[in-house]
């Protein structure tokens, strides 16, 4: 860490000059001590009566959802509203929704690490919980989404003697490998990013089996030079990866449109498309969860500040705009094309009684980003909850669009027909959203939600050439 | 192993005892020692049927199996039973094939009957037949193809009842003895027998022996959906017993008047194939115009057509035969329209001027056909217009079919006079389900109480069967011998092709038994037989079952004679006038008058046009729908008089304004699982039976939900999408290849997956001619029949999950946007085997893979049902099984592992032991019937034996939607032999590939659909314009 932190020196060689000096990452000049102490509270204290009913009502969702899931797998994929020619529907639509979101996690947590931006430490852990859970939800849909369950290692190339092979050249296997291989990085850099700060729950730890599970999670954790020296390899490395992945998992997922011959799928505009979006609902998810932390934890008030979340809402707005850019350009290309079935497939898109899809994916994703535009919308904070859970309902209708009203309406009007979902759907659905806060509580409860020994390096006190010079080690 | 236990050796007097048996050392005591338990305690084990070492010992068994065994893992045991004695003539695992038809009141259809170890599983027509000459397929019709399912049936009746009590058949032996006695004692007087109208020469030669010796008895024929009126017609015109003959491979201009003369399963077999023989745009073509009121099979393929209401017919026919009269100044024809006066309908007059000029200039080359249901006064007209066109005896001969009737029959209005009079006392009903069918206003079940004994015949327990006091379970024509005429008068075979499989009766072992004739097998059939052949020895007989039909038997051709004054006399009766809305009764295309209601393939069978399955609807115009505020699945009820019926609208276009059109034979209850909830009874409000509408009918719109229809296909407009295409036979000749052209600009056909090698010397493809596709569905049920395809049941057609390999998509057309000129063209679709197929490269688990012979495979047991391949199908046309279709009952599809698994075990039998049954989450689809690709390949490859198999001819094989079409425009073949027909086909410069721009390559083309319009008919340059302006079409 302590490399990074000669990289601050355009902040403190600037005190004289307010307008440009970069805001504090953490207010009210809090010393290490304090930042620990706010943080580790969080997992040491009681559990508060919140916890419990958040708990109780997701863990309900959660378990309503895999009831669902069973039901399915033990009864058939008709129990969903899936038809001919909508073969995919919430599934689908649920796997890009999830997969996608997982995305801002990784770039704020892994890019923006790269490139040394340190208003991104303190919201970073909670960024890649978000990423790994998101994934975790979106791994759910292909696995059970296929007719017959039992022969889902079919997918995988495993040598076996009934001469099963997967065919490379489907972009549904291009998927399992991006998903999986997303899931197992984005894992591994959240819980190798945790290591230090497991490690002082350790030390703290006031019990026994506190104590040995911190112990034991925290891999042998001292703090010592050397391994400081190969942990910042390792980290940097895992970022590395992981912000390739940033871009190759939503562009990959976005191959199962592009490379079909479906009239809206079928366009070269798709990964950015896809990539654009999943920033964008991703930021619109961290700003979701950030805001209700800070306000059920007031200690974190100091820690993610609101320059911070300014920053995810420009992050926001600049995706939101990209978004907004591709829609526009899809619907010009299908035009321009004169192609009758790609015109003809936007046609429908806002006809008949599929209409109300594109229509409220169309008015949120082009209207609210554009919002933020304005400072005072970036600072008010309960505004920019409700926005933020605006992006992703208007993202998850763009999902859907994509998904249904592209196939509903496919080449040969005959085959046209309506989707209608089922409660199946639904409960299945929301059941991902209870997994989701379900794994989010227990996140909240048992790892601290923010990168301590990051954070700490970064605090004014922590450099040498500061006016205060290191006060408070 | 028991082991005794061995006492030590006792003192004879012990110092120790226990007992004084033991003291005394009693016989007894002895044998207790040998003994493990007191006598009463054997004898008790013995009682119970479980000795203690017996329980121990399954206990352990039991223990071992749940334990060790691992019975819990397997499946149950299952035991294949081989034959003990192979019948003569069977390979296993071949199909044996017979000759035999199917009568109907139609006339019989011929059919080869394949069957697999014993049990018929598929049904197709005989090209050996004189009806389907030149047709090397043979042809079927829907119901025809379907009929196997019916055999199967699980609901059908398996007991005799009386008084719904079950009864031995004995007991039907002695009543029908004692009907017979009480006849022989009163010639008959009070004996009355009522059946359909299927004509059989052994029921005929029965009915005429019953007749010698009772001569009083009542003979009745009934069908729902009768052909009285013209037979009366033709009878007065004629003379007795003269039908006519259309020829329609002759006939250059062509007036159907409400007459759907095109569709096998509403006029018999044999039309569409003379009719389509001359839509060869490359030949001399004819032309057709169609004057109905709604859309017909026949209406579709016009190339004019006219939407008048069918009451007005007759006044439409009277203005056309007027103008006709004038212009040809045929005196005769003058005579006949001279009375007729006009009832205010309003015609197209410029319409008429044009098909009268066009039909005086074919004269002797064309043919005016009326519907069969439509009144006398049509009929005479029609005959009468035929006439002095020199129609009669060129293009339309007569036949004299009295051979097929000993004496004239009588009318079901007889019968219910006689049974209000008290005299009948004894009725049979043989057939038909007379308390669904017949007009209310007669209020039949009243009537039969009034009849002491009655009787029916017939495969379900029906609506009858339940007021009637015996009821006889009928034995299916699979199941019975019997005889038929087809259409053409040929005396055609109906062999069993299995005994009955619930005990069924057939009408001539009644009417045999009855006549005091012993039957055994087939011996009331040959002594028919000996009396119509020439030759009755045994070999002629076997000639006779061996083809399926009696050579030679047809009614001979013989020119008409016309009586004048009966044809003046005909035109006399007025039709009615059509009141506010008329009411048309349809035959239903997927279950006749009703009698197919209990045939799920059937039900789930789309409409030709409408594409309803499950259910039928009230069709309105799209302006009355307007008018009335109407919309598709609203509640309407429509009354006459005092009756009325409730059932749902739907806009029917091209359907003529002021009529209502509903097909018959739904809304029946209680007979089986199949016919419950399906559509709406329309047979109450019929008061003529020998009508085929209704006039006078109020309609009310109802405050109830929407009824919501399970339709096939919901979009009925290309969206200037070049589909199916079409153009006039001006534009063909002037441009041969315009249909290939419409593609328009394509990119270069550049793929970058590289393509599977097609390395074989066979390459299988199929062309496909929408120039004579009527659109009669014989495809899609062939379909299912071969392919074992489940039913899905209404809920899950509205759903969207119906199985169907080939669809027929119906597209309605109007270059002006006008109801008019819309063109109705049907296109069958199946999987187009792309060379360069879009699902293959999609699918992660290889489960759909090409073959080289270029056939687009697929694997079911590869398959894990991602449905990522029917997502990437621009034709839609992979089907997906949702749920266990085949496994579990369709109302219970959601109950999943709760709901009953299995399906009957009749039902088991109809499946073609070739083809795979699907289970749930696998993807399914069209494969070209590579069942019998493959075995013809086998066939081929026996017959080269060492030598070059490529060099070997293929044996002649069909898929099965080919075997079955009656217009042969399906054609199959290896597209690498360019001496095949389907190459030929594919050389034709009509030829165009359905989504070309695609590249996908597909091995399935279209000939492009070529209208014949007369240039002096109005409307004539709407004709063949259906990909006319692309933004609207």
């Amino acid at each position: 860490m302590s490399t990074l932190t000669t990289n601050a020196e355009a902040v403190t060689n600037a005190p004289d000059l307010e307008v440009l000096a970069r805001p504090p990452q953490v207010l009210n000049n809090r010393n290490p001590h304090w930042v620990t102490g706010a943080v580790c509270s969080i997992v040491e204290g009681r559990t508060p009566l919140w916890w419990w009913i958040g708990f109780a009502i997701s863990a309900t969702f959660a378990g309503i959802g895999g009831a669902c899931i069973l039901y399915m797998i033990v009864t058939g994929v008709g129990v969903w509203g899936s038809n001919s020619p909508c073969f995919w529907a919430w599934d689908i639509t649920n796997f890009i929704f999830w997969v996608s979101m997982a995305h801002a996690g990784s770039m704020i947590s892994a890019l923006l690490f790269l490139t040394r931006q340190k208003w991104s430490i303190s919201i970073a852990r909670v960024s890649e919980a978000m990423t790994v859970f998101a994934i975790m939800c979106a791994g759910v849909y292909p696995a059970i989404h296929i007719g017959r369950v039992w022969f889902v290692w079919f997918l995988f190339p495993v040598p076996n003697s009934y001469g099963m092979w997967p065919n490379f050249s489907s972009p549904l296997l291009w998927d399992v490998f991006a998903v999986t291989s997303y899931l197992t990085v984005s894992s591994l850099f959240w819980f190798a990013g945790m290591i230090p700060d497991l490690s002082v729950l350790r030390d703290r730890a006031t019990t026994k089996i506190r104590k040995f599970c911190y112990g034991l999670f925290s891999l042998g954790w001292l703090g010592t030079a050397r391994q400081w020296r190969h942990y910042e390899m390792m980290y940097v490395l895992l970022a590395g990866i992981t912000s390739v992945l940033v871009v190759t998992v939503t562009t990959i997922v976005s191959s199962d449109c592009a490379t079909s011959v479906v009239p809206g799928w079928h366009a070269t505009i798709f990964p950015f498309y896809f990539m654009v979006g999943a920033v964008y609902s991703g930021s619109a998810a961290i700003l979701t969860l950030l805001i209700p932390l800070r306000l059920a934890y007031p200690q974190l008030k100091d820690l993610i500040t609101p320059s911070q979340l300014d920053k995810v809402c420009k992050l926001l707005l600049l995706m939101g705009s990209c978004v907004a850019y591709v829609y526009v350009i899809e619907i010009f290309n299908a035009w321009y094309s004169g192609n009758a079935f790609e015109k003809g497939a936007f046609w429908e898109r806002f006809h008949g009684i599929a209409a109300w899809y594109p229509i409220t994916c169309l008015s949120i994703n082009l209207i609210v980003p554009q919002l933020f535009w304005f400072k005072k919308v970036r600072h008010c904070l309960p505004l920019v909850f409700v926005l933020a859970i605006l992006c992703n309902v208007g993202m998850w209708f763009e999902r859907f669009m994509i998904v249904t009203t592209s196939l509903i309406h496919d080449f040969l009007p005959s085959s046209w027909h309506d989707f209608h979902a089922s409660i199946v759907d639904i409960l299945t659905a929301t059941g991902t959203v209870g997994i989701f806060f379900t794994l989010f509580l227990l996140f909240i409860r048992f790892v601290p939600v923010i990168n301590m020994s990051e954070l700490k390096a970064v605090l004014p006190g922590s450099q040498p050439d500061h006016p205060t010079g290191g006060e408070g080690h | 192993m028991k082991k005794i236990f061995q006492h030590p050796p006792r003192d004879t007097n012990p110092t120790l005892w226990r007992t004084q048996g033991e003291k005394e050392h009693t016989p007894e005591f002895a044998e207790g020692l040998a003994r493990e338990f007191t006598a009463e305690a054997t004898a008790q084990d013995q009682e119970s049927g479980m000795s203690r070492r017996n329980f121990v010992r399954l206990m352990g068994a039991a223990t071992a199996l749940t334990g060790l065994g691992l019975t819990g893992c397997r499946r149950p045991e299952a035991h294949l039973v081989p034959f003990a004695k192979s019948a003569e003539w069977t390979i296993p695992g071949k199909f044996l094939y017979y000759a035999s038809s199917m009568p109907t009141p139609l006339g019989a259809v011929p059919l080869t009957i394949t069957t697999s170890d014993g049990r018929p599983t598929k049904i197709e027509g005989n090209p050996l037949h004189p009806i389907n000459a030149g047709l090397s397929n043979g042809s079927t019709d829907v119901f025809a193809q379907a009929s196997i399912l019916d055999l199967y049936d699980p609901a059908r009746s398996k007991a005799i009842s009386y008084d719904s009590a079950t009864v031995a058949r004995a007991d039907l032996d002695t009543f029908l003895a004692k009907v017979r006695a009480t006849a022989a004692g009163n010639q008959g007087e009070g004996l009355a027998i009522m059946t359909g109208s299927e004509s059989s020469p052994t029921v005929d030669r029965l009915h005429s022996e019953l007749l010698t010796q009772f001569p009083k008895m009542l003979w009745v024929e009934d069908e729902a959906i009768s052909s009285s009126e013209a037979d009366a017609a033709f009878d007065a015109v004629f003379g007795a017993g003269y039908r006519p003959f259309h020829d329609y491979e002759k006939a250059d201009v062509i007036l159907a008047l409400d007459s759907d003369f095109l569709n096998p399963s509403a006029s018999g077999l044999g039309s569409a194939r003379g009719f389509a023989k001359r839509r060869d745009p490359n030949q001399a073509m004819n032309r057709l115009y169609v004057v109905e009121n709604h859309f017909s099979l026949t209406g579709g393929m016009a190339d004019h057509r006219i939407r008048v209401r069918a009451s007005e017919i007759g006044e439409f026919t009277a203005a056309l035969a007027k103008v006709i009269a004038k212009k040809t100044g045929d005196s005769d024809l003058s005579a006949l329209v001279a009375p007729l006066r006009g009832n205010g309908g309003k015609f197209d007059l410029a319409w008429i001027a044009g098909v009268a000029e066009d039909l005086i200039a074919a004269k002797g080359k064309g043919i005016i056909v009326a519907g069969t249901q439509q009144p006398v006064q049509v009929q005479g007209l029609v005959l009468g217009i035929n006439k002095a066109l020199d129609n009669l005896g060129s293009t339309i001969s007569v036949v004299q079919t009295l051979a097929k009737s000993p004496t004239a029959k009588d009318t079901f209005l007889t019968l219910a006079e006689k049974i209000k009079a008290g005299e009948v006392k004894t009725l049979l009903i043989l057939g038909g389900n007379p308390i669904y069918t017949v007009p209310v206003r007669f209020n039949f079940s009243n009537l039969l109480a009034r009849v002491p004994e009655t009787l029916h015949l017939s495969l379900f327990a029906d609506e009858t069967s339940k007021v009637t006091h015996w009821h006889v379970p009928a034995a299916h024509y699979l199941e019975s011998w019997g005889d038929a005429r087809s259409v053409d008068g040929t005396i055609c075979s109906v062999q069993p092709m299995i005994l009955p499989l619930w005990n069924g009766i057939s009408q001539v072992e009644i009417l045999a038994a009855l006549a005091g004739e012993k039957v055994d097998g087939p011996s009331a059939i040959r002594t028919s037989f000996n009396g119509y052949s020439k030759d009755g020895s045994d070999a002629a007989w076997q000639g006779f079952l061996r083809n399926g039909f009696a050579d030679g038997t047809a009614w001979p051709l013989s020119k008409p004679s016309f009586n004048q004054s009966a044809a003046i006399a005909l035109v006399q009766v007025h039709s009615p006038s059509p009141g506010d809305f008329e009411l048309v009764f349809l035959r239903s295309s997927s279950v006749d008058d009703g009698r197919y209601a209990g045939n799920s393939w059937l039900q789930e069978t789309p409409d030709f046009v409408t594409k309803l399955t499950w259910d039928n609807a009230a069709l309105f115009s799209p302006s009355d729908a307007a008018k009335l505020g109407i919309k598709d699945g609203d509640m309407v009820k429509l009354s006459s008089g005092n009756r009325s019926v409730e059932i749902a609208a739907l806009v029917a276009q091209g359907h003529a304004d002021g009529s209502i059109s509903a097909a018959l034979g739904y809304g029946r209850r209680g007979v089986s699982h199949v016919m419950e909830n399906v559509g709406f009874d329309v047979y109450p409000l019929r008061y003529n039976a020998f009508y085929c509408f209704h006039t006078g009918v109020k309609v009310e719109k109802l405050a109830k939900p929407p009824y919501v229809f399970a339709a096939t296909q919901e979009h009925q407009n290309m969206e200037g999408r070049n589909i199916a295409r079409e153009g006039t036979l001006d534009r063909f000749r002037k441009e041969p290849e315009f249909a290939s052209r419409m593609d328009g600009e394509s990119p270069p056909p550049v793929s970058i997956y590289p393509n599977p090698p097609l390395t074989s010397d066979l390459q299988w493809g199929i062309s496909m001619d929408l120039n004579t596709c009527i659109g009669c569905n014989a495809c899609l049920v062939a379909c299912q029949a071969e392919n074992n395809i489940p039913v899905v049941g209404k809920d899950q057609v509205r759903r969207g999950r119906d199985m169907a390999w080939i669809r027929i998509d119906r597209w309605f057309a109007s270059a002006d946007h006008s109801q008019e000129n819309l063109a109705m063209i049907p296109m069958a679709i199946m999987c187009q085997q792309c060379e360069n197929a879009p699902c293959e490269a999609v699918c992660p688990a290889n489960a759909t893979v090409h073959s080289e012979d270029g056939l687009n495979l697929m694997a079911y047991n590869r398959c894990i049902g991602t449905r990522y391949c029917a997502n990437n199908c621009p034709w839609k046309v992979r089907r997906f099984n949702y749920f266990d279709y085949n496994d579990r009952p369709l109302d219970e599809l959601y109950y999943g592992p709760l709901a009953p698994k299995g399906m009957a075990d009749s039902l088991k039998m109809v499946k073609n032991p070739n083809v795979t049954v699907r289970m749930r989450g696998v993807m399914e689809k069209c494969t070209f019937c590579i069942q019998r690709i493959e075995e013809a390949k086998i066939a081929r490859s026996v017959k080269a034996g060492a030598s070059d198999v490529t060099k070997t001819p293929m044996p002649a094989f069909k898929t099965a939607c080919q075997q079955a079409c009656p217009s042969q425009s399906i054609v199959f073949g290896n597209i690498n032999d360019p001496a095949s027909a389907v190459s030929k086909l594919k050389a034709d410069p009509r030829t165009y590939t359905s989504l070309s721009y695609l590249n996908t390559r597909p091995r399935v083309t279209y000939l492009a659909r070529i209208r014949n319009p007369n240039p002096a008919m109005p409307g004539a340059d709407m004709v063949g314009a259906a990909n006319r302006s692309p933004e609207h079409a």
